[in-house]
C-alpha cells in the first residue's frame, strides 16, 4: 500500500485526526485513486470495528477513530462525488418516538459509514410516519431503530409494524440496551445487533 | 435492628436481621412519580399529588407513609438543589403530559411547543436557552447540549469545566443545618448526594442547571477525551476533589455521623455488554481521585461510599474496590460478565451490593408477577447470605411498570425475610 494510504489507515486506527486529515490531503495531492483513498478509510474503520467486538478498545477509541473518518471524508466526500463513486447500499437510522438518546444510534452510524454505507440520519424521537416517509423518499436498503428506554420499546414496536404492513418491502434492524433477540423477533423486526460492530455484518447480511 | 442498624450490619458485611430493603433514596434507586401514586393507591394511603423529588427523571417522594407501608430501611435527604439548578422549594401543581397532577418547585419553568416537547430552564430562568427537553410521549427529561460557539476542541481550558464547582454556599450550609435537625433521630438509615464528587457523570456533563455552559459539554465530545486528553480530565478531576474535600469536612461538621451512605458518584463505566474505558485508563484517570476522596471520608467519618455505575463492569469491580468504595449500585445482572453468583463468590465479602434486585429491563416492566417473585428470591437467596446486599432494583423503576410487578417485588423481599 502507497505511504500516505497506509498513514491514512493507522491514523483511522489510531483515532488521530489531524495525522487523518494530512494523510488524505497528501493522498489527494498526489492524485491516488479516490476508490483506493476510500479503500484505506473502510480497512482502519474495520480494523476498529474488529477490536470494539473483542472488547480490545471502547467507546471513546471508537469516537475519536469515527471523528477522524470524518476529517478525511470532509475532503474525500466532494471527489467521490465527481468521480462517480457511490455507496453500494443505504441505511435510514433514527432513534424511535419519545426517546432522545443518541449515542448507540450515532455509534451504529459511524461504523456503517466507515463501512462504506450511505446513512440517511433521522436524529431522535423519530415517529413511524417519518420512517415511512423516509423509506419513501430515500429507498434505502435497511432501515435500522435505536430505543434505549423500556417505555420507548413499545414505540419500536409500532413503527415496525407501520412498515411492515407499509406494503413497501424493507429490511429493519433494531438495537439498543434494553433490545434483544427475543424482543426484536416478537415485534417482526429483521434482525438484531447487540452492539455497533455486529450492527454492520447485520446490515451487510440484510442487504445481501 | 432498626433500620439504621441493619443497613450498617448489611454495608459492613454482617448479617443483619433481616435483608433491609431501599427504593427512594437516592436519584438512581428511585421510583417514577407514576409509579409512586399508584402504590400509594395500592397502599391506600392518603390520596394526594406526588412531590416530584428529582425532576430530570421525574422520580416521586417516597414519603414516610409510604416508607412506612413497603417495609423500607433508607431516608434521603436530597441536595438543596435539583439538577436543572433550583431549589427543590414552594411546590406547585403541575401537569404532566401524561395526565398525571404532580408537585413541583416553584422554580419548575417549563414550555410545550405545538408538537407537545416540553421544554425547562436552568435555575427557572426563561430568558437563559432551555437545558431539558422532555419528548411528547417521554416520561422524563433528556439534558439538551448547549455548545458554547466559541468552544474549540484543540484548545481547551479547564476553568471552563470548573464553573459548576465550588465552596459550599450560605444557602447550602442553612439547609444541611436544618435538615439535620430535621432527622437528627431517625430510626432509618439516612443517604445523601455529595455535591461535586461525580467525577464525569454524564448526566452532568451538558450541565443542565447552568445558563450558559462553556467547556466541553458535548456526550461524545466528553467520552473522547479519556481516549485523547487524559491529562485534562486527570487535572479536572483533582480540582474537582479538592474543592469536594472542603465541602466535605462543611458537611461532617454539620450533619456528623447522622449520615449512613454518601452516593459518591454515578458515572457510569459500563455499557450492556462492554466498558466505556478499558480498565487501565480508569486506574489512571479515576482511581486516585476516588481514592483521595473515599480516604478522606473513611479517616474522618463514619459514612459509607456508595458508586453507581451501571451495565457490564465486572472487569472494574476489583478497581472500584482499590478505590474505596464501600458500596456498588446497581449491580446490573443482565449485563455481561455480571451473574449474580459469579458477583457473591468474587466480592461479596468485600463490597457491598446495593441492587441487582430484579432486572428493570425485562422482568419488573413486561414480566409476570409470578416471573417477578421468582427473580426476586432467587436474588435475595444468592446476595443477602452472610449480609453485603441491600434490597433495591436495577437502577430507578420507571414508568410503565406494571404496579401488580411492583408489588409481587415487594412481598417476594417480606417473604424472604419471613414477613407476613
Amino acid at each position: 500500500m502507497n505511504e500516505s494510504l497506509q498513514n491514512l489507515a493507522n491514523a483511522i486506527k489510531a483515532g488521530k485526526r489531524k495525522d487523518a486529515r494530512a494523510a488524505t490531503e497528501e493522498a489527494l495531492a498526489a492524485e491516488l485513486s479516490p476508490q483506493l483513498i476510500l479503500d484505506a478509510l473502510t480497512e482502519g474503520m474495520n480494523d476498529v470495528g474488529k477490536r470494539f467486538k473483542a472488547n480490545e478498545i471502547f467507546v471513546p477509541e471508537v469516537l475519536v477513530a469515527a471523528r477522524a473518518m470524518q476529517k478525511s471524508m470532509d475532503l474525500l466526500e466532494p471527489v467521490l462525488v465527481a468521480s462517480g463513486i457511490q455507496p453500494k447500499h443505504s441505511i435510514v437510522i433514527g432513534t424511535v418516538e419519545g426517546d432522545l438518546h443518541d449515542i448507540g444510534k450515532n455509534l451504529v452510524m459511524m461504523m456503517l459509514k466507515g463501512a462504506n454505507f450511505k446513512v440517511i440520519d433521522l436524529g431522535t424521537n423519530v415517529d413511524a410516519e417519518a420512517f415511512a416517509a423516509a423509506v419513501a423518499e430515500h429507498k434505502p436498503d435497511v432501515v435500522a431503530l435505536s430505543a434505549l428506554l423500556t417505555t420507548t420499546m413499545p414505540s419500536m414496536e409500532s413503527i415496525v409494524q407501520h412498515l411492515n404492513e407499509s406494503g413497501t418491502p424493507i429490511k429493519i434492524m433494531v438495537g439498543g440496551a434494553p433490545i434483544t433477540q427475543d424482543f426484536a423477533t416478537q415485534i417482526g423486526a429483521h434482525g438484531y445487533s447487540p452492539d455497533a460492530a455486529s450492527a454492520v455484518d447485520l446490515a451487510h447480511q440484510l442487504c445481501a | 435492628m432498626n433500620s439504621k442498624q441493619r443497613i450498617r450490619a448489611a454495608i459492613d458485611h454482617q448479617q443483619p436481621d433481616k435483608l433491609p430493603m431501599d427504593f427512594g433514596s437516592s436519584f438512581i434507586t428511585g421510583i417514577h412519580c407514576s409509579v409512586v401514586e399508584q402504590l400509594r393507591a395500592h397502599y391506600k394511603l392518603e390520596k394526594r399529588p406526588v412531590k416530584v423529588c428529582e425532576p430530570y427523571q421525574m422520580l416521586g417522594e417516597v414519603e414516610e407513609d409510604l416508607l412506612e407501608a413497603m417495609g423500607l430501611d433508607v431516608q434521603p435527604i436530597f441536595p438543596q438543589r435539583t439538577i436543572f439548578g433550583f431549589p427543590n422549594e414552594n411546590c406547585k401543581p403541575w401537569m404532566t403530559p401524561w395526565g398525571q397532577e404532580v408537585l413541583v418547585s416553584e422554580h419548575f419553568k417549563t414550555i410545550q411547543d405545538n408538537t407537545g416537547n416540553v421544554y425547562i430552564y436552568p435555575q427557572g430562568d426563561m430568558e437563559a436557552p432551555a437545558s431539558g427537553h422532555m419528548p411528547k410521549k417521554g416520561y422524563f427529561f433528556d439534558t439538551i447540549e448547549r455548545i458554547d460557539p466559541n468552544f474549540d476542541e484543540d484548545d481547551l481550558d479547564l476553568e471552563d469545566n470548573l464553573e459548576e464547582f465550588g465552596p459550599m454556599s450560605q444557602e447550602e450550609e442553612s439547609y444541611w443545618t436544618e435538615q439535620a435537625g430535621k432527622w437528627r433521630d431517625s430510626e432509618r438509615a439516612i443517604s445523601v448526594h455529595l455535591n461535586g464528587t461525580c467525577l464525569g457523570d454524564i448526566a452532568l456533563v451538558p450541565a443542565p442547571f447552568l445558563k450558559n455552559p462553556k467547556g466541553v459539554r458535548g456526550i461524545a465530545d466528553w467520552y473522547m477525551l479519556s481516549a485523547d486528553e487524559p491529562e485534562f480530565l486527570q487535572k479536572l478531576f483533582d480540582r474537582q476533589a479538592e474543592i469536594a474535600l472542603q465541602n466535605m469536612e462543611k458537611l461532617y461538621k454539620i450533619a456528623g455521623n447522622l449520615i449512613d451512605v454518601v452516593v459518591v458518584c454515578g458515572t457510569d463505566f459500563g455499557t450492556q455488554n462492554s466498558l466505556f474505558c478499558s480498565v487501565p485508563n480508569m486506574r489512571d484517570i479515576w482511581l486516585p481521585r476516588y481514592k483521595r476522596i473515599n480516604d478522606w471520608i473513611h479517616q474522618n467519618t463514619n459514612w459509607r461510599t456508595f458508586k453507581h455505575s451501571c451495565g457490564a463492569v465486572e472487569p472494574l469491580i476489583e478497581t472500584f474496590i482499590d478505590c474505596g468504595f464501600d458500596i456498588l449500585n446497581p449491580v446490573q445482572c443482565s449485563a455481561d460478565g455480571m451473574a449474580p453468583e459469579g458477583l457473591k463468590a468474587k466480592y461479596g465479602d468485600r463490597i457491598c451490593f446495593w441492587g441487582g434486585g430484579v432486572n428493570t429491563q425485562q422482568t419488573l416492566p413486561f414480566g409476570t408477577p409470578e416471573q417477578v417473585r421468582a427473580e426476586v428470591l432467587s436474588r435475595c437467596e444468592t446476595f443477602a447470605p452472610g449480609g453485603g446486599f441491600v434490597f433495591n432494583a436495577i437502577h430507578n423503576v420507571q414508568a410503565l411498570t406494571p404496579i401488580e410487578n411492583f408489588i409481587a417485588m415487594i412481598e417476594a423481599v417480606h417473604s424472604y425475610n419471613g414477613d407476613k
